[in-house]
């Protein structure tokens, strides 16, 4: 396994919102099948890292570099990442009304066989497809015909989001704060999801603040992420240490900015 | 006074028939009518330039216009050719207790009953109703006996040529109970001009279910009026969906003149390059335990121009009145312009209405979270444009009418774009 290509490098990067400095010098690989839990405080940068990975507006890089199976990703727009492997499941998936969640589904669905030279899938066979997603991640069929994400609880969202992770079957997964806003047996049936796609080509980085989603999914390697750097990186049983600590190890004062939720 | 005008009232002058009473009336008003500037209310965002610069005419040979095919939809079809009633396009046997005839073939009695329901809903200040009033020559009479229930729709088309003048008038009458559904078209070449009005009294119990599409574009001036007379219990949903023109204004009446009457009305309109769409929408509760609810949406694009004014007014004795009107306009590039005003006004104290407008741009977060999906920015954007209209789509009772117009508007948003 060591010997294998990474799918992802991050090499020193450097990225900014809004003219602040929030990533400061990251570094991380990934190999295939490899599943990365970072963790840390409120502010550390654990969410704006998948943001500027998916390239969202208003996130700067301002240096490094960042590969995604060798390809320059930064090179990329958001759709040709998602198109490239990239999945980001969000801790605030958007409400979209009037867009059915059935539509959206099949047009990521056919954005990305278009990209591969496919054809576009049939209605008939997406709908059973979809379907099938549906019952996997324990949500109603209707749920199908309803707006994107609209009027959904935090935890049929968090669902939802996973249903598109199982109909896009991405290279990498970023799953930012999934377990935030869940009540145990959601946490169990998320948790569930994410094993069943665990492959020997599919990686993860699964961002927590706590421990409890670690006790789920098992992580190859655990980071902590401290002020816009990993400042420890060890396996599963550094997650419990923390959970033990805490992080107030981590900052000799207190961080004054916490830019994320 | 415009020359478009005196020309208008010359030509009316010169008509003799059964309207007779009625268009001397409107040409006495239309003659101590100033011609609009941008200092009157009602035309205020709206320049009537390009109705002075006009070049069309009446064309006098009805020339092969037949309506746009609708899959799905079996219609009984009026089609008025640049004004003129095209009778050998109403080809079906029309159901009984369902009658239409043109005014000038009734007979005197009926004549008489229609001369009397003439012009006497849309009120007097629609300038274009008034034009309407006066030289419009084909009035087509609709009337729909007591407790009937018409299944097929009545559609009404008006058709241009390149270079028509049309004026077109309809009016529908609902008997106590009966049901109708009733669309009202536009279909027009290049530097037309069209003033096409109908007029519907609804009596007590009976259900209307109205569509108004105005979906001419270019160098086409429509400006036209639908208006609804409501009486005891009486129920009416309206969807209304147009692009711009070079003028495009629609003027819309909802007189809630019975108690217990329910409106709906639903309007989008899509707006592109140098489009002008204008909705003139006045509800009248002048009865008690009325209701109506009225939803508006515009998407404005390039440099095209959107106006809306609102306005319900509650009368004294129009006790319980359940008025709500929401009004969420989407501005796609810097150029476009969002005119909206809705007003509230209300004389009686036991009501409850809401109001509401928003002007927004569209919303980056759930364009980026799109994107994030692997849907392109532009497709993304057409989603979420065709998202925010479908909701309102989804509403029209008439399923083949609505499969009909959903990849049109799809066609057009992919031609919109966001600057």
């Amino acid at each position: 396994m060591s010997n294998a290509k990474n799918l992802l490098t991050i090499k020193d990067l450097h990225a900014s919102v809004e003219e602040k400095q929030i990533i400061k010098g990251l570094n991380l690989d990934i190999k295939p099948g490899e599943v990365h839990a970072i963790m840390g405080p409120n502010g550390a940068g654990k969410s704006t890292l998948g943001y500027v990975l998916s390239g969202r507006d208003g996130y700067t890089v301002d240096s490094g570099a960042v590969t995604l199976d060798g390809k320059n990703l930064f090179e990329m727009e958001t759709e040709e990442r998602a198109r490239a492997g990239l999945f980001l499941a969000f801790q605030y998936p958007v409400e979209i009304p009037g867009v059915s969640n059935l539509e959206f589904l099949k047009a990521s669905v056919d954005a990305q066989r278009e990209a591969r030279g496919e054809d576009a899938i049939t209605s008939a066979d997406f709908l059973k497809e979809a379907k099938a997603a549906c019952k996997q991640v324990n949500l109603p069929i209707a749920f199908l015909k309803r707006g994107v994400n609209e009027g959904f609880s935090g935890g049929e969202k968090k669902r939802n989001e996973l249903m598109q992770m199982l109909l896009l079957k991405p290279k990498l997964c970023i799953l930012d704060e999934t377990d935030s806003g869940l009540d145990i047996d959601a946490l169990q049936v998320v948790a569930e999801g994410v094993n069943s796609q665990r492959s020997a080509d599919r990686s993860f980085i699964v961002v927590t603040h706590y421990q409890r989603l670690l006790d789920y999914i098992k992580p190859d390697f655990v980071h902590v992420l401290s002020d816009g750097k990993i400042v420890k990186s060890g396996d599963a049983s550094l997650a419990h240490e923390l959970e033990a600590q805490g992080y107030a190890w981590l900052q000799k004062e207190p961080a004054e900015d916490e830019l994320e939720g | 006074m415009s020359e478009w005008l005196e020309s208008a009232i010359t030509r009316a002058q010169g008509i003799n028939d059964w309207l007779l009473p009625k268009r001397a009336n409107a040409i006495e008003l239309l003659s101590n009518t100033k011609w609009p500037t941008r200092k009157a209310e009602a035309w205020r965002y709206t320049p009537l330039r390009s109705v002075e610069r006009s070049v069309a005419k009446a064309i006098n040979d009805v020339v092969g216009l037949s309506p746009v095919d609708i899959t799905d939809l079996s219609a009984i079809e009026l089609v008025f050719v640049n004004g003129k009633f095209d009778a050998t396009q109403l080809t079906k046997v029309l159901p009984k207790g369902l009658s239409i005839s043109l005014g000038k073939n009734l007979d005197s009695a009926q004549q008489k009953g229609a001369l009397e329901t003439f012009s006497s809903i849309k009120p007097e200040r629609h300038l274009f109703g008034l034009v309407n009033d006066a030289l419009a020559q084909d009035v087509v009479v609709v009337t729909v006996a007591d407790g009937v229930d018409i299944a097929e729709p009545i559609r009404i088309s008006s058709l241009l040529s390149q270079g028509g003048e049309s004026h077109t008038r309809v009016q529908v009458t609902l008997g106590d109970g009966s049901r109708l559904a009733v669309i009202e078209d536009v279909q027009a070449q290049g530097d037309s001009l069209n003033t096409a009005f109908v007029e519907y009294h609804v009596a007590s119990n009976a259900q209307l279910e109205h569509y108004r599409f105005a979906l001419q574009t270019g160098s086409n001036i429509s400006i036209g009026g639908s208006h609804f007379n409501l009486l005891d219990r009486a129920k009416m949903h309206s969807t209304i969906v147009a692009f711009g023109s070079d003028l495009s204004r629609l003027d819309t009446d909802i007189i809630h003149a019975g108690e217990f009457a329910d409106a709906k009305l639903n309007a989008m309109y899509l707006l592109d390059g140098k489009e002008l769409f204008d909705l003139h929408a006045t509800v009248e509760h002048a009865m008690p335990n009325g209701t109506t609810e009225e939803n508006v949406r515009c998407i404005a694009a390039d440099r095209s121009r959107a106006v809306f004014n609102g306005r319900i007014h509650i009368h004294r004795d129009a006790q319980k009145t359940l008025a709500e009107l929401n009004n969420r306009n989407l501005l796609m590039s810097n150029t476009a312009e969002i005119n909206t005003k809705p007003e509230l006004e209300i004389y009686a104290d036991d009501v409850r209405c809401a109001h509401g407008a928003t002007v927004a741009q569209i919303d980056k977060q759930a364009l980026y979270y799109l994107q994030t999906r692997g849907i392109s920015r532009s497709k993304a954007q057409v989603m979420l444009n065709f998202g925010f209209i479908n909701e309102l789509i989804d509403l029209m009772p008439n399923a083949a009418l609505a499969e009909w117009v959903r990849p049109i508007i799809r066609e057009r948003f992919s031609q919109m774009e966001v600057k």
